[in-house]
């Protein structure tokens, strides 16, 4: 059973961290390679606040949302400028870079030790200590953010960030300042991914910068292209397939041992299929033309 | 005393040695629709680009009500009061016709993320009252019943008149229409050509580029000729279209 409960928990953190990816990638057209940067930098500061200065976690989730917030304006206020292509390789840039501080800048991160000890999550004096708990715990928060993600995507700020993705020069000739545009949706989604990040440093109570790799960025980016992008609910869905599937393959009697590379394969035939016969994803709208 | 609202200044562009616009000076009238007219490559569009903001000139300037506005990013351009129909069209595909619309009004509450998510309610309430004002010029255009089409369904004929829809959202004053009449059925060209000119008299500067010679007959109160980046020739249409260098190279008779 609490076996169970860990899948939903990992399929409610996956589809958070995908839903985050959506709001730049299939609503605005930016193809994000950091998403597991962000979602790193919102688990590493949330940790880093609760272990060593000792908030609770809401204050620090709040932390890893400015932190992130500032960090990723950063990055997109001299790579929006850039044609889409070299925006794309500028957040490759940023995805290193992220992962080679979290991984050697020991005295900080503890660097590939990871940081242990994250305490048990309180909620208003709770304590979140089961993983039946924890899918709770996830479906409150997570589902708080994704209200304002829905709210934001069905307004016309949402619309906005569609007509930017579709026509940036139809956009600006009416007046739409898209630099401006932009720059708000990588930065806001950026900070939806900081929020799976904490999620996840709170329920696994350990974690170490091999969790927030390029080939996780991907994982994400796969979430969202099999889903569908540009679609509210498409990632999510793409995010519980994706966690569902290596569950799928050892319910085939797939020995762990080729499980593993057998899960990559299976990305990758998916993803090649998909791009063939269906760009736009399983109830996507956008197809990364 | 002419009313002049945009004018171009000794305007030049080029683009690898070929000069595409060439010292153009023109001026543009309050209340009167002017046609730009000349062959292909004669650097229409591209003059059109350089009082839009999408490209800044090498030398020279552009002038609104007096301001400088060459230089300035197009959405700056746009928000002074300049809107433009492309000869591309270029609507926003993946969305519906009446977003396309609703995308071209101005300030909008909802378009900033933190109103979007706090002021929610009053957002709503502005885009029930614009969406009624968006669903006015979808009729007017004829586009009625197609709200919910998504705008690359359409055809390129009914692609220009969502966007010429979206551009009176816009409620610029300063019109540029990169041939607005091309492609559009000839039943819809006459409405279309009665609405220029209403927003004439309602102040509007209208600046056409137009290859159709009896559209620029019918409306135009003043015509340039442009060729190979130059203004060549320019007064009233049966002047313009009279001259006989234009006659020549331009209409072939």
């Amino acid at each position: 059973m609490n076996y169970l409960w860990h899948i939903v928990n990992m399929a409610g953190i996956y589809a958070i961290l995908a839903m985050s990816l959506n709001l730049a990638a299939g609503y605005t057209g930016l193809l994000s390679l950091c998403h597991a940067a962000f979602y790193g930098l919102g688990a590493y500061t949330a940790t880093l606040v609760m272990v060593d200065v000792g908030f609770d976690f809401l204050p620090a989730l709040a932390c890893a949302l400015i932190v992130t917030a500032l960090l990723s304006l950063m990055i997109a206020l001299p790579s929006l400028r850039l044609r889409g292509d070299y925006f794309v390789l500028a957040t490759l840039g940023f995805q290193i870079i992220v992962f080679s501080v979290l991984y050697n800048w020991v005295g900080l991160t503890r660097g590939p030790y990871g940081i242990s000890g994250i305490p048990v999550p309180k909620f208003f004096g709770l304590e979140v200590d089961s993983v039946a708990k924890y899918a709770l715990f996830t479906a409150v928060v997570g589902g708080l953010g994704l209200g304002v993600l829905w709210l934001l995507a069905h307004s016309p700020f949402g619309r906005l960030l569609r007509a930017v993705r579709d026509d940036e020069l139809a956009a600006a000739a009416l007046g739409k300042n898209v630099t401006h545009v932009k720059t708000i949706a990588f930065v806001l989604s950026a900070c939806f991914a900081a929020i799976p990040g904490a999620l996840f440093a709170g329920y696994m109570r350990y974690i170490d910068p091999t969790s927030f790799t390029l080939t996780e960025s991907i994982f994400i980016i796969s979430m969202v292209v099999i889903g569908g992008a540009g679609n509210f609910a498409g990632p999510a869905i793409g995010a519980v397939l994706l966690v569902l599937l290596p569950e799928a393959l050892r319910f085939l009697h797939v020995p762990d041992s080729v499980a593993a590379n057998l899960r990559q394969v299976v990305y990758g035939i998916l993803l090649i299929l998909l791009m063939r016969f269906r760009p736009q994803g399983l109830i996507g709208e956008y197809d990364f033309e | 005393m002419p009313d002049v609202t945009i004018e171009c200044r000794d305007l030049s562009k080029a683009f690898d040695g070929v000069h595409a616009v060439e010292d153009v000076s023109v001026e543009f009238e309050a209340g009167k629709i002017t046609a730009l007219i000349g062959p292909n490559g004669a650097g229409k569009t591209t003059l059109f680009h350089l009082m839009g903001g999408s490209l800044a000139p090498d030398s020279g300037e552009v002038l609104l009500r007096g301001r400088r506005i060459s230089g300035l990013p197009s959405w700056e351009t746009a928000r002074l009061g300049v809107g433009r129909l492309f000869q591309d069209v270029r609507v926003f595909g993946r969305l519906t016709v009446l977003e396309n619309v609703l995308v071209g009004f101005r300030n909008q509450a909802g378009e900033s993320f933190w109103k979007a998510v706090v002021a929610r309610l009053a957002v709503a309430r502005q885009d029930r009252d614009l969406a009624a004002i968006a669903q006015h010029w979808i009729d007017f255009v004829g586009l009625r019943g197609f709200e919910e089409t998504p705008a690359r369904a359409l055809s390129y004929g009914q692609q220009k008149l969502l966007a010429l829809a979206r551009l009176l959202a816009q409620g610029a004053d300063v019109l540029l229409l990169d041939e607005p009449t091309a492609g559009v059925n000839p039943a819809m060209v006459k409405p279309l050509l009665a609405l220029l000119r209403d927003l004439a008299k309602d102040g509007k500067t209208i600046i056409l580029i137009e290859h159709n010679m009896s559209v620029v007959i019918d409306i135009a109160d003043w015509v340039y000729f442009m060729d190979e980046g130059q203004i060549v020739a320019f007064g009233l249409p049966h002047e313009v279209l009279g001259d006989k260098w234009v006659r020549e190279a331009y209409l072939g008779l």
